[in-house]
């Protein structure tokens, strides 16, 4: 069948509404598959805009965020705010209502009137009122108003065919709300809308018998909020999204990395051998393949987070959470963040756009990488298993495991004492208060949980990842490019020797190694980690474990096949057997050991993280702060603890 | 008294809000002047606490609470 053309209209819709009445579910029942995710110019509100079609026009559709009024209280409220004010005289804007709550969600809906826009009121979660023994008398609603109303269930679909057929044929009628202007004083003002809104309300609501709405979620919330059972409950929760993201995502991944291995041989036996082949299989594909390994964790994270938000569970986090974590500067959401960055602090930061306060937000942001995230287990495993021996124990207790438990809580308990050094010093962007709505229990909608996980993942690879690319380029051309003919010399020198034998064409990687950009970087910089106890070597992982912590492991392996006559050791029976140059000492003692382990915790070593800090801020400013801070924070502990254990 | 020194299940007429931007969220989020206020809920660490009036569910802290004058109603 051949496509009937479609006209666009100049009209946009615009969806404005109270948060939780199934504004993002009208949203995505209109437009369907049809929509983008970005961000309000200048700040980080999600932006949401789609489109769909009627008799061959198509309407631009956007998505405000969630608003109780017109006067803002939040930058959601201000954005939202903005964006009505600038719309034009022929736009529509559609106010998304819940029903059962008619009286608050009309007073958005009068100011809007007000404003001489163009309002269609839509009464959602119809199916709500039923239960409720309500009735509300639609035609005389649409009268005392004097703008269309279209009653609605989105969560079934019931009722947007009516609300596109009201869309498509609206006849403006000059319309306002309140006779007159009536105070300048905003309470007074909003006052005497309730007023009006009361009569309105009374005239239109028939009570058919008792409102039993309440009494599903009162009992719920005596087991989800006790004392006992409410910090047991989301302790299992979390243990459960811990255990999701840690093992279950560890087969998608394993799967995608192995993917991209076979993929990046099968280009470079396509590519003739050269330099070109070298940027795309070790600079871009294995750049994009550190972006998509990502994606399982982010999908699982936030199929957690989505059904979390849309059950009304996570208000119930927050209203338990709050007081233990405001006297670090932090919010009863900042629970999630933190702890999701044990597994990846990605997908942990992205998270942290659930917290409505600007400088709550900002310090979970630059606190949450400083847990230790799954990217470091690797380079852990390795250091431990340098200075403590595999059946060593403490008590009952296995010694590796213990210690890196404790670098776990070393961790954390440096993330809470950082996020409250910084909200002494950041500054606040209007007051702390945490008035939160406790919206009642609902079954998810699983439409919106696969909408929010497509959307944050293309979030994720597409902004986050095109910084990332850039970087791993970089870090390819410094570790594959060395000044004058210095790699020629090399391959000069190993020019009669037999091709095949890999313990040479190691060998040859790990001089080539030294003598490039990135081994002349981490000589350079080996006055500067002396103090730590780090060598050359180190300064070199140091500066390619940035693309990804784990990186460390690999580089250590290709520096350390220099001069070993067999390729048999393990990496670590070869940093054991390393020697001090000067001192003909063990290389590895435990000062330096445990000196790189806290460097591996403290540092940020991990230019994912930067980069969608980067997207979550808006600004170059934060990452960069974060990676002084915690560079410096690194420093200064592996110097504290290097000089006390040498 | 003051919203704070409410018990469990307590209801009481919202009289004066003293902080004005408060006042102005509140009113928007459908707690209004001289209308009925119950504490349903008070968190296990004793803050925030959880208030409705009418349909309207919501978490405040204990310090914004403090800011909210109230005429407490026998019941």
């Amino acid at each position: 069948m051949k496509p009937v053309d479609t006209a666009h209209s100049t009209q946009q819709v615009v969806l404005i509404g109270n948060p939780n009445t199934g504004k993002t579910t009208v949203f995505n029942a209109l437009t369907g598959m049809n929509q983008k995710v970005g961000n309000f110019p200048g700040v980080t509100v999600e932006r949401k805009s789609g489109s769909f079609s009627i008799n061959h026009i198509r309407f631009k559709v956007v998505d405000l965020p969630g608003s109780y009024s017109l006067q803002p209280n939040s930058e959601d409220e201000q954005v939202a705010r903005d964006y009505i004010e600038k719309t034009g005289e022929e736009d529509i804007v559609v106010v998304v209502a819940d029903a059962t709550n008619l009286k608050r969600n009309l007073l958005l809906c009068s100011q809007i009137i007000d404003k001489g826009k163009q309002v269609i009121l839509v009464l959602n979660m119809m199916d709500l009122l039923q239960r409720n023994n309500q009735e509300i008398d639609i035609a005389k609603l649409q009268n005392l108003l004097n703008c269309p109303v279209i009653p609605l269930n989105a969560r079934i679909g019931k009722g947007i065919d009516d609300l596109k057929y009201a869309i498509s044929n609206y006849t403006y009628r000059k319309n306002s709300f309140t006779e007159s202007r009536i105070s300048s004083n905003v309470i007074d003002e909003t006052m005497l809308r309730f007023n009006k809104i009361n009569q309105i309300v009374n005239e239109c609501t028939t009570k058919v018998g008792e409102d039993k709405s309440f009494l599903f979620t009162k009992k719920l919330d005596n087991i989800l909020t006790h004392k006992v059972y409410g910090y047991l409950i989301f302790f299992s929760m979390l243990f459960l999204i811990f255990q999701a993201i840690f093992s279950w995502s560890s087969y998608p991944m394993d799967l995608i990395e192995n993917g991209f291995l076979m993929f990046s041989d099968f280009v470079a036996g396509l590519l003739p051998k050269g330099i070109l082949s070298d940027l795309i299989v070790n600079g871009i594909i294995a750049g994009l393949s550190g972006i998509i390994v990502f994606v399982p964790q982010i999908a699982i994270l936030f199929g957690f987070i989505t059904i979390m938000e849309d059950t009304g569970y996570m208000a119930r986090v927050s209203f338990l959470m709050d007081r233990i974590l405001r006297q670090f500067g932090l919010n009863g959401k900042s629970i999630i963040p933190l702890l999701s960055s044990s597994a990846c602090a990605v997908p942990a930061i992205m998270s942290a756009r659930t917290i409505g306060n600007y400088k709550e937000r900002l310090i979970t942001i630059l606190v949450a990488p400083l847990m230790s995230c799954s990217a470091r287990i690797p380079v852990y495993t390795l250091l431990i298993a340098l200075v403590v021996p595999e059946d060593s124990t403490f008590g009952i207790f296995n010694l590796q495991g213990l210690l890196v438990m404790c670098l776990y809580l070393l961790g954390f308990l440096t993330a809470l004492a950082s996020a409250w050094v910084m909200s002494l010093i950041i500054r606040s962007k209007g007051k702390s208060t945490f008035t939160l709505e406790m919206p009642i229990y609902r079954s998810p909608r699983w439409k919106n949980v696969g909408l929010e996980i497509f959307n944050k993942v293309r979030v994720f690879v597409v902004d986050a990842g095109k910084i990332i690319i850039a970087i791993s380029i970089v870090l390819w051309a410094l570790s594959s490019y060395a000044p004058g003919n210095a790699f020629e010399e090399i391959e000069a020198k190993y020019a009669q020797a037999n091709p095949a034998d890999e313990s040479i064409a190691a060998t040859m990687a790990a001089e080539k190694l030294e003598v490039s950009y990135a081994g002349i970087i981490g000589k350079s910089i080996e006055p500067a980690i002396k103090p730590l106890g780090f060598d050359w070597k180190i300064g070199i992982s140091l500066i390619t474990s940035f693309a990804a912590r784990e990186v460390f492991v690999g580089t250590m392996a290709t520096l350390y096949s220099v001069g070993s006559e067999d390729n048999t050791r393990s990496i670590r029976e070869k940093m054991l057997a390393a020697k001090n140059p000067q001192t003909g000492e063990r290389l590895y003692t435990r000062a330096t050991t445990f000196s790189l382990l806290i460097f591996y915790v403290f540092a940020m070593q991990c230019m994912a993280t930067l980069a969608i800090v980067y997207r979550e801020t808006n600004s170059i400013k934060w990452p960069i702060i974060q990676l002084i801070y915690m560079g410096i924070l690194a420093y200064l502990g592996s110097f504290i603890v290097y000089q006390l254990f040498s | 008294m003051t919203l704070d020194q409410l018990k469990e299940n307590e209801r009481a007429i919202i009289k004066h809000i003293n902080d004005e931007s408060l006042a102005l969220q509140l009113l928007t989020m459908g707690f209004i002047l001289g209308e009925e206020v119950k504490v349903e809920r008070i968190a296990p660490l004793k803050d925030p606490i959880l208030i409705t009036s009418g349909s309207n569910h919501i978490s405040i802290r204990k310090a914004d609470a403090k800011s909210i004058e109230v005429q407490k109603t026998q019941d």
